[in-house]
């Protein structure tokens, strides 16, 4: 590589000897005029349409973002408000619901008051009638008892005596007996 | 391609190790493709055009639609366009870079697809390894820096270079000849120089190495074992063609950015 890269410079030392070659280092007229002409094109095309165009590009751009992001920021504001109401009513309705089951509970528990006072009435109600029942049967049966026992007194005393006995007379007499024996029992 | 025809034509691929031309010149002074009354129109004439017209091709056909959301050539086009202007720009020079922003946009995409031209197929020749477009665009910045200078601060511009105050009194007046002899007669030259030379030793390898390489694998009749010579320069060639990708990019961005910062240090003399 090393003895290519001599031989290179060897011929291209040959080659300045033989020619010159001081015109590739200065500047070609035709190719200068050239260039000049080219650069002036794309110099002028950058100045006036390219930068401009990406200047409203970006600002269009920025403007758009910008844009965005109000938009979004408005949205976000609204959520926010959104939340905090659905939030409040949350927390009225269970303020509400509690109020309701609150009402609730002590209606019921009146209603269970009532409900229990008029039980225990109607239980006396009952107790009571059942005991002045239980003491008219009791006095029917005993007043009823009395007659039969009467009436078999006599009976029985006019066996003993053998003759009939004036019953009304004789009812007199048990039944006054019989209420002396209340008097003694009571 | 020309060049490549020019090789073969002169190549003897049983005597000689590389494929060189008779005349360097040959490699760099294209043919006149036609005549347009007594102006010869040559190949470099042609493709300089060629250029800027892709160039305005690229800018309009990126820029035309000009959406909010862009499409990927559009981002493309615009970061390339961006790029210069905030980066080498605006950065470099300042909140004042924006007047030169067009120039040195202008001057990148010119000088970037000028120089792929090297690397381009069929095309094969970078613009830019004729001193006509460095030379130019070199003196249209000196000409920028030397009347900004002045404009901005008078005739003190010359005098501070000349007679530096941050640098030591002993030193001044050794500062002050090295400068003013780096600022106006260094800078342009180097300027054209860097780019013209990059491009010239760029095309000179890549058309030497590929097209001995191609030549002698093509006349292995001819030249024997000498062919596998051949597959080392075309293999050699590629590699160097991929860095000259790089170097062409490369080159166009340096000369903006020193553009720029020659610019910047007329505006603000004193950094």
């Amino acid at each position: 590589m090393l003895y290519a890269l001599s031989t290179v410079l060897v011929l291209a030392a040959e080659e300045a000897e033989e020619t010159s070659n001081v015109g590739l280092v200065l500047p070609d007229p035709y190719e200068l005029v050239a260039g000049i002409i080219a650069f002036a094109i794309v110099f002028f095309f950058v100045w006036k349409w390219a930068f401009p165009a990406i200047d409203k590009m970006l600002e269009d751009r920025q403007r758009a973002i910008k844009g965005q992001m109000e938009d979004a920021e408005a949205t976000k504001a609204e959520a926010h408000s959104l939340l905090d109401d659905y939030r409040k009513q949350l927390a009225d309705a269970k303020g509400e619901a509690a109020g309701i089951i609150n009402e609730a509970r002590s209606a019921a528990e009146a209603m269970k008051v009532d409900i229990v006072a008029k039980a225990q009435t109607e239980a006396e109600h009952i107790t009571t009638k059942a005991r002045q029942d239980a003491a008219t049967e009791r006095d029917r049966a005993l007043a009823s008892a009395r007659v039969e026992v009467a009436n078999l007194s006599i009976d029985l005393a006019e066996r003993v005596v053998g003759e009939n006995l004036d019953r009304s007379v004789q009812l007199g007499l048990v039944e006054r007996y019989l209420a002396d024996l209340d008097r003694m029992t009571e | 391609m020309v060049d490549q025809l020019i090789l073969a034509s002169e190549c003897d691929v049983a005597n000689e190790v590389i494929c060189a031309p008779a005349d360097v010149k040959e490699l760099f002074e294209l043919p006149t493709i036609f005549h347009i009354g007594e102006l010869a129109i040559t190949r470099t004439i042609l493709l300089i055009f060629l250029a800027a017209f892709i160039v305005l091709a690229i800018l309009y056909f990126g820029l035309r639609k000009g959406s909010v959301v862009p499409s990927k050539f559009q981002a493309v086009v615009e970061s390339l366009v961006q790029f210069v202007r905030k980066d080498v720009a605006e950065d470099i020079i300042g909140p004042d870079g924006v007047k030169y922003a067009p120039y040195l946009t202008a001057m990148f995409l010119f000088l970037l697809v000028g120089n792929l031209f090297e690397v381009t197929p069929l095309v094969n020749f970078p613009i830019t390894s004729r001193m006509a477009i460095p030379a130019f665009l070199a003196i249209v910045t000196y000409v920028i820096f030397v009347f900004v200078g002045f404009k901005k601060n008078g005739f003190r511009y010359l005098t501070d270079i000349i007679w530096p105050k941050s640098v030591p009194i002993g030193l001044r007046w050794l500062v002050g000849v090295i400068e003013l002899f780096s600022t106006f007669i260094l800078r342009p030259l180097t300027l054209a120089v860097r780019l013209f030379a990059n491009l010239v030793a760029g095309h000179l390898m890549l058309t030497l190495l590929l097209g001995s390489g191609a030549i002698f694998i093509w006349n292995f009749a001819d030249a024997g074992a000498k062919s596998l010579v051949g597959v080392a320069w075309f293999a050699f060639g590629l590699g160097i063609y991929l860095f000259e990708i790089v170097v062409a990019v490369l080159q166009a961005y340096i000369f903006t950015l020193l553009s720029a910062v020659y610019i910047q240090s007329s505006v603000h003399p004193e950094h």
